[in-house]
């Protein structure tokens, strides 16, 4: 006999706003059949796999990196090298080992060909996938250790990480012969599992990249739950007090900022496996703000909201960038909401739900924002204990 | 090697010159207003505005933008910014939000395409001391900046409004105390330096291509030179324009543009991490 209890429990998690995400991203390519769609949508969760990371080092641990596309393009642009060496093109250069069409172009007449000893290890497609991973993670632990034990402000973070994003996207379009500049690669082979090709156009990898999405929302979910977690929104609340209380606070920002770079890489990985290619446009200025612009207006502390966010914004874009005036006017109207919710709403749509569902009482502090951000972290500050 | 100072002295004069405005701003509110490269491309196309419609002269151009640009910034500062202060993270994204309204505002307007505005006979010519010419209109944005740079100094250290300002800069509480109106003091200092982004917008305008995009460079641009002068005073950022001029034309000179612009970027991060304060700031107490 099932108990009350259970069943309560059973109908939280039927109903919890989790299930029914994950229910959501799995249900649409029972209708959809258009492999142009199936592919579009699939795109779309790889933006919402890049919400969650900006929700988790934003939201979560306070860092508003202005320069998450950094992170995302590293991912890619090691997924996207692997691929490219495993071509069909690649492949059939004449040349004992694989080379990319680029390098033969680039390589002038009578001189031997050679693959850049930095390409060479990206010949094994999972060396590309495990890179995409550790590479994104490794730079942003380094530039977190560069920021978090100085005496760099928040907002001077922002402006740091927006000065990363434009120096790299330089970096990547200057190295032409190694990184086939502003072109990017493209004209790559499939992702490929044991003799299974992944086609971008394909049921099995919106399948692959809907499950992806769903274990990494799964997975921040566990993370802001544990008590790494606490002491990220606690780190928010009041910093001093927290480190006061023995806990180291660079560590945790480091950490936080590094687990959010791999899953940005992550994001790099699956976006490859969709689109295809690689190329400066996804490692620039525009990128990482319109990631922070997601994540704002779906919601910051969130997930789920930056999540739902990141699909609706860029579904909304897709559908009308049918026409040159209309995709402008959205931009203009996208560009006043986030103003809107910066403004009034900070911690974005998702709040809106939240309010509608509490008491009245919750919705006069969310009216006067200092008095909502003044009393929640008390609360959260009691519960973090000094360090033994 | 002469040529290379002058190149570098043009550059650095480009860079005070969209800097100033930021300067003000961030100097004396502590706002990060990312919006600035926005209001120097709005500068930019009151110059294509006037060209087209208006048919003024170029020179002229320079106080109607100025007024354009600060009347907005009035706006802004009175409907956004003032609602948040002390919330400076919020701050930095909803003027980035200003700025995306206004780029598609200018690119629903004049079109998505590039811009040239045509400049009067006598700034096109060229000049030559000695071995090196020197092109007239580097020389006008030369001076046009060391005036823009003189009239800030005289408005700050001449005028009741700027010893209104610096007081407030230094403590609103105890400006509020003696009578200061302080939210009327931060709206016109918006609005000053806005109107400085503006007069920088025009003068950009004659020898770079116009478009709504433009503004992302000159904002990430006038920020390193900010954050490496240091906040504090307006003799900081000339330094540091001079200084990132400099470096930026010689490292461009040893290798490439982009080099050169990479290496800039790297410096103003080491600065941020190094030297918080900025490197021409004196120190106090």
């Amino acid at each position: 006999m099932v108990s009350e209890m259970n069943l309560v429990k059973l109908k939280r998690f039927i109903l919890s706003p989790y299930t029914l995400f994950i229910v959501a991203i799995l249900i649409p390519p029972l209708f959809v059949v258009d492999p142009f769609w199936v592919n579009r949508l699939s795109l779309y969760l790889v933006f919402s796999v890049l919400a969650l990371s900006m929700s988790l080092c934003w939201g979560y641990a306070g860092i508003l990196s202005l320069g998450h596309g950094v992170f995302f393009g590293l991912g890619a642009y090691c997924m996207a090298m692997s691929l490219k060496l495993l071509s069909p093109d690649s492949l059939t250069q004449g040349t004992p080992f694989p080379l990319p069409d680029f390098i033969v172009w680039n390589t002038p007449p009578g001189e031997a060909l050679k693959l850049p000893w930095l390409w060479v290890p990206f010949q094994n497609q999972w060396f590309g996938l495990v890179a995409a991973l550790l590479v994104p993670a490794l730079f942003a632990a380094l530039v977190g250790w560069f920021v978090f034990y100085g005496s760099v402000s928040g907002v001077f973070i922002s402006i740091i990480t927006l000065s990363m994003v434009v120096i790299l996207n330089l970096v990547i379009i200057d190295q032409q012969p190694l990184t086939n500049g502003f072109n990017g690669l493209n004209n790559l082979a499939m992702f490929n599992v044991g003799g299974f090709e992944f086609d971008p156009y394909g049921l099995p990898t919106y399948y692959l990249i809907a499950i992806a999405c769903a274990l990494t929302l799964l997975g921040t979910r566990w993370l802001t739950q544990t008590k790494a977690g606490l002491i990220f929104k606690a780190i928010q609340a009041d910093e001093q007090r927290v480190k006061y209380f023995g806990y180291d606070i660079a560590a945790y920002k480091i950490f936080a900022l590094s687990v959010s770079a791999m899953i940005a890489g992550l994001a790099g990985v699956l976006f490859v496996i969709n689109s295809q290619y690689a190329s400066p446009t996804i490692m620039d200025v525009t990128l990482s703000i319109a990631i922070v612009i997601w994540v704002a207006v779906g919601g910051r502390d969130s997930l789920i909201g930056a999540a739902v966010g990141a699909i609706a914004i860029n579904a909304i874009q897709n559908v009308l960038s049918e026409s040159e005036s209309l995709i402008n006017v959205w931009r203009l109207l996208l560009g006043i909401l986030f103003l809107l919710v910066v403004m009034f709403l900070p911690k974005g749509l998702a709040s809106l739900g939240s309010l509608l569902q509490r008491s009245p009482s919750v919705t006069t502090d969310t009216a006067t924002p200092v008095e909502a951000v003044d009393s929640q972290p008390l609360k959260l500050l009691s519960q973090v204990e000094p360090r033994k | 090697m002469l040529s290379s100072i002058l190149s570098g002295l043009s550059i650095g004069s480009v860079l005070l010159l969209v800097a100033l405005g930021l300067t003000v701003i961030y100097g004396s509110m502590g706002i990060i207003n990312m919006a600035h490269g926005e209001l120097v491309m709005l500068g930019a196309y009151v110059t294509v505005f006037s060209e087209r419609f208006l048919r003024l002269p170029f020179l002229l151009c320079l106080p109607l933008a100025f007024g354009v640009t600060a009347g907005l910034g009035l706006l802004i500062e009175r409907v956004v910014v003032r609602r948040l202060y002390g919330r400076l993270l919020d701050t930095l994204l909803a003027t980035w939000g200003i700025g995306i309204i206004l780029q598609q505002v200018i690119r629903l307007s004049f079109g998505p395409e590039l811009q040239n505005v045509s400049v009067p006979g006598f700034l096109t010519g060229e000049y030559r001391i000695g071995e090196v010419s020197l092109q007239a209109y580097r020389l006008a944005i030369f001076l046009v900046a060391l005036a823009l740079f003189a009239i800030a100094l005289l408005i700050l250290y001449r005028t009741d409004f700027g010893t209104q300002l610096r007081a407030v800069t230094q403590n609103p509480q105890i400006s509020a105390c003696n009578g200061i109106n302080v939210n009327q003091i931060r709206s016109y200092t918006f609005a000053l330096g806005s109107g400085l982004a503006g007069v920088a917008g025009v003068m950009v305008s004659g020898f770079n291509a116009v478009s709504p995009t433009m503004g992302t460079n000159y904002v990430v641009d006038s920020f390193i030179v900010v954050v490496v002068g240091g906040v504090s005073s307006l003799v900081g950022t000339v330094a540091s324009s001079a200084l990132l001029g400099s470096v930026n034309s010689v490292v461009a000179w040893m290798s490439n543009d982009v080099l050169a612009k990479v290496v800039l970027l790297g410096l103003a991060i080491a600065v941020i991490r190094f030297f918080p304060k900025g490197l021409f700031t004196i120190q106090s107490r």
